[in-house]
């Protein structure tokens, strides 16, 4: 086992333990695109990347204005020590966005998300789309660790880091769910899928407890740390499914983003699911939705802004970053800095 | 092909262009012009000077303020810049105009590879003012480096360029956060790389009509500014490789055969194309492109740098006969969706002096722009001539997409449409590649089966009928007879089909379709198939000759369970063509397995050999990228 997931051991075992949710603050980021159709080459006309909402409501945007932004995480010792996957692959600021530094070279492009261990803090996981790549060292090095992935279908969308243990890492490919539980030395498949995985989640109120949105095969649930997953059956799953969120505020409340089908959410656990597209544009195109550390529901729907609820779902109100296609919603536990 | 005039008549031609030119004081531009003579230019000074005539032409127009002809320092691009710095002409607006742009510089590889150039060549003539602006763009403005083939050899040969411009600086004096130590480094590791993927397997964006500017330029900063003497001879040895290409590859300076990319403009007028203007400038048998393709003014203030090796030359200008034309290139990644990562790629071309046929195996290729196969012939003024014929299945579907880009499904069909292809949803559009489309190819004809499975969209085939065809007659026997310039061709579509107007996009960001003549065969049968053969006219006593012998052809097909064809060609080979199966030739099964790198009179290399064998007559160059040598020899 690696030195760092050793050390972090202890601090898995800590958050392994039920936490009130409500308790906790929480940071709140969306990674956010508002130039719409732009091509290399076009001029570059508005400000793009990472935006934090403030507890007056006001989105900041923090640090470089890039169209490939894809998603952002954090150092959790250290909200200042920034990671953004993106078009030229990972970027990474120790000084809260003011400088920022290409992890890697030219081997590694159009990167899809990127993700800290908690326990781990030094461990960055970044998501290509051939494969996974891990760093040790803050994103000083990085390289490619995909022993256990297929030769073809590591196509990789999402990656997300299990908060209970070190080293315990899902990641959303063409083929399935797969999982690490030595930081990414090993790959094995829990989910096989027959088309690419959107995303995964890790419930703030239970870490048992899983949810995975899928191109073509509905979402999966997962109640044993991710080991088996289950089809939601009552989930919505006749068209791909792009993300799917829990809410902080509430074990009950879930939601769905989906292009085709807009916004699902359900208040019960899962068991049933409302359409809640009434009061969104009429074509309710959704690219993500999100839930914020006071229990508002967001949702980016194409070509129009980000849209937000304070009834989960049941009426919507415009928000800020029109235009906008926001490829990430981050809740973040606060840092100490 | 024998030269047409003496070296001594066109000096003379020169000679009196000029003095008319400097008379005048305002020349024609080449591009408005009438045709330049096709013959070849047999004494190399004279050619040398043609070339550098040709260049300066272009640096003048540019210098000029181009088509604007405008003096207004204000409203120069980077391009203008270049040519002024080229020619020496207020210097102080150009520094100043240089400062104003790089208050709001670009993000990218098509802002980073004219910043190098207006960089390089402001060495001694920009003021250190407008010298440090640039150098400050690259620090504070991120850029990106895309996600194509072109884009990252724009962006690393950029970014190798200023690394040894400004040497020794700190990570933080870069957008990238890395030294120049590290910049150089990757820059250079990548290009290595690419250079050694392209000349073992083959370009992925292979005979692009466009994006050849985008190779050939930075290709020609590389070779003429890098300080390290093994990528400077690198770069020369790429662009030989490219203008090698494009010269075998060519018919009176006009690409012909396969493309990886393209856009409506050049698939159904071939002349309009980047590649046009190269071909104008290295070659001069062919008018350029209106406003020298904008992309290619940058390369004519350093293409002093450049000389085209002979056997290049005489390869475009100088046919030894009939050439057909065999090699490999690969297809663009496939992150998703494919059980290959970068499949091969087999173009076969064959020129004659008056038509060419080129083809793909068809399948999928680049999803949007490629261009699989057709017949095209050649025009005497190739300008406003759509001078092609061809078919294919328009095929467009989201997973075929995100096969090669990392969005999300829906919304990327219309995305595309958006982004610069505009085209792409469009049931009659003319461009693109097909997983249901398979090709043969034999000399002069050509098989394309469909099988396109039911519910696809888009369940037809377009056959592209142009303007500039003559005589089009739908014979009983189910043969389309048309004259073609100096050609004649058969078109035989193997199921029942109609006709419609077809609508052109004049360009990528088009906001829809204008009509300039043409139609489209299009054929709604999802089991389906093309069959063309070509001929020159001078080959038969005369149209009615042709249409006969097309006739007499042995020929069966059927639909059922899956296409398939045999006949015995024009030439006299028996072929089979069947979907899903590998075609014969008198009984052979092609062996696709077998091909070269480039196999032909003209070029040859062997799959992984990293040299190309360039031949015309007894004119022979190696270019080895084993040992970074180049060697001539006549033999």
């Amino acid at each position: 086992m690696p030195q760092p997931v050793r050390l972090h051991l202890l601090f898995g075992l800590l958050a392994q333990l039920p936490f009130a949710a409500a308790a906790a603050d929480y940071d709140f980021f969306v990674c956010a695109n508002l130039n719409r159709n732009y091509v290399i080459g076009s001029k570059i006309v508005t400000t793009n990347g990472v935006y934090q909402r403030d507890a007056a409501g006001t989105w900041a945007h923090l640090g470089y204005n890039d169209t490939g932004i894809s998603a952002v995480a954090f150092d959790p010792r250290d909200h200042h020590v920034i990671y953004t996957s993106a078009l030229n692959g990972l970027w990474r600021s120790l000084d809260g966005g003011r400088h920022w530094r290409i992890c890697n070279d030219w081997s590694m492009t159009e990167a899809r998300d990127v993700a800290v261990d908690p326990n781990a803090p030094d461990h960055v996981y970044l998501a290509l789309p051939d494969g996974i790549a891990v760093s040790t060292d803050r994103a000083q090095t990085i390289a490619r660790r995909e022993n256990g992935l297929p030769a073809r279908g590591k196509y990789t969308q999402v990656l997300q880091v299990d908060r209970t243990r070190a080293g315990r890492v899902f990641a959303g490919c063409e083929v399935g769910v797969f999982l690490t539980e030595d930081g990414a030395d090993h790959w094995r498949r829990v989910l096989p899928t027959q088309e690419t995985v959107y995303d995964i989640q890790q419930s703030p109120h239970d870490p048992r407890h899983w949810l995975a949105a899928t191109h073509a095969a509905g979402a999966w649930r997962s109640t044993d740390g991710g080991n088996t997953w289950e089809k939601i059956t009552t989930a919505p799953s006749t068209n791909p499914l792009y993300n799917v969120t829990f809410d902080v505020t509430d074990p009950q409340r879930l939601a769905l983003g989906s292009w085709a089908l807009g916004v699902f959410t359900s208040e019960d656990g899962g068991r049933t699911w409302t359409d809640r597209n009434a009061g969104l544009p009429a074509a309710h195109h959704v690219w993500r939705v999100g839930v914020d550390p006071a229990g508002k529901l967001y949702a980016s729907v194409a070509a129009e802004t980000l849209f937000v609820s304070g009834d989960f779902g049941r009426t919507w109100q415009p928000d800020a970053l029109a235009g906008s296609q926001v490829n990430k919603f981050l809740l973040l536990p606060r840092a100490a800095k | 092909m024998k030269p047409r005039s003496t070296a001594m008549t066109r000096v003379l031609f020169a000679t009196a262009l000029a003095l008319l030119t400097a008379l005048s004081g305002t020349a024609q531009p080449s591009f408005e012009a009438p045709p330049p003579s096709t013959a070849p230019v047999l004494d190399p000074a004279q050619r040398r000077a043609d070339y550098l005539h040709r260049v300066d032409e272009v640096l003048d127009w540019a210098a000029g303020g181009g088509s604007a002809k405008t003096d207004d320092p204000a409203k120069l691009d980077l391009a203008m810049i270049a040519a002024r710095l080229v020619r020496g002409r207020d210097l102080p607006g150009c520094s100043q105009r240089v400062i104003a742009m790089m208050q709001d510089p670009g993000t990218g590889p098509f802002w980073m590879f004219p910043s190098v150039c207006v960089a390089y060549l402001g060495r001694d003539r920009l003021s250190p003012a407008a010298q440090a602006a640039i150098r400050t763009a690259w620090r504070t403005t991120r850029q990106a480096r895309g996600d194509t083939e072109n884009h990252f050899v724009m962006y690393y040969i950029s970014l190798y360029l200023m690394a040894e411009l400004y040497p020794d600086e700190p990570a933080e004096t870069w957008y990238s956060g890395r030294s120049s130590a590290e910049n150089l480094a990757e820059a250079r590791s990548f290009l290595i790389h690419w250079m050694d993927l392209t000349t073992t397997v083959g370009q992925g964006e292979f005979n692009p009509t466009h994006y050849i500017g985008e190779y050939a330029i930075p290709l020609l900063f590389l070779a003429s500014w890098a300080k390290d003497p093994a990528m400077k001879v690198r770069g020369r040895l790429m662009l030989d490789w490219l203008f090698a290409e494009l010269a075998a590859s060519t018919l009176n300076g006009v690409l012909r055969g396969p493309n990886s990319r393209v856009d409506e403009g050049s698939v159904i007028e071939r002349w309009q194309a980047m590649a046009t203007y190269f071909s104008w400038l290295l070659f001069g048998n062919v008018p350029p492109t209106a406003g020298y393709s904008g992309w290619g003014l940058y390369f004519a203030p350093v293409a002093r740098n450049y000389e085209l090796p002979e056997v290049i030359y005489r390869i475009a200008t100088d046919r030894l006969g009939d050439t057909v034309q065999r090699d490999r290139a690969r297809v663009r990644r496939f992150w998703r969706y494919s059980d290959e990562d970068s499949p091969p790629v087999y173009k076969t071309n064959y020129l004659r002096r008056d038509y060419a046929v080129g083809s793909t195996r068809g399948g999928r290729i680049d999803p949007i722009q490629s261009h699989v196969w057709d017949v095209t012939w050649a025009e005497a003024d190739p300008r406003g001539k759509h001078n092609t014929l061809f078919s294919l299945h328009p095929h467009a579907a989201s997973e075929i997409i995100q096969a090669s880009f990392v969005f999300y499904p829906e919304p990327m069909i219309k995305g595309v449409t958006f982004e610069g292809k505009p085209s792409y949803d469009s049931p009659d559009k003319v461009m693109g590649s097909s997983p249901y489309e398979q090709v043969f190819q034999d000399l002069d004809t050509v098989i394309a089966l469909y099988d396109i499975p039911p519910g696809t969209r888009f369940p037809h085939i377009n056959g592209f009928f142009a303007k500039d065809l003559a005589d089009v007659t739908e014979d009983k026997s189910g043969w389309i007879f048309a004259r073609a310039g100096r050609a004649f061709l058969a078109y035989r579509p193997l199921a029942g089909y109609h006709w419609e107007t077809y609508r052109h996009y004049s360009s990528g960001w088009a906001k829809g379709p204008v009509e300039l003549g043409g139609r489209l065969l299009t054929s709604p049968h999802l089991k389906n198939g093309t069959i063309v053969q070509a001929a020159s006219a001078d080959e038969f006593k005369d149209f009615a000759a042709f249409q006969a012998a097309i006739t007499a052809l042995p020929l069966s097909f059927r639909l059922d369970p899956v296409p398939t064809v045999t006949m015995t060609t024009l030439r006299g080979k028996k072929v089979t063509a069947t979907y899903g199966q590998t075609p014969t030739v008198d009984g052979q099964p092609l062996d696709y397995t077998r091909w070269k790198l480039f196999e032909g009179p003209y070029l040859n290399a062997e799959v992984g050999g990293r040299k190309l064998t360039i031949t015309h007559g007894r004119l022979e160059r190696i270019l080895d990228f084993n040992t970074l040598t180049s060697t001539d020899r006549v033999r």
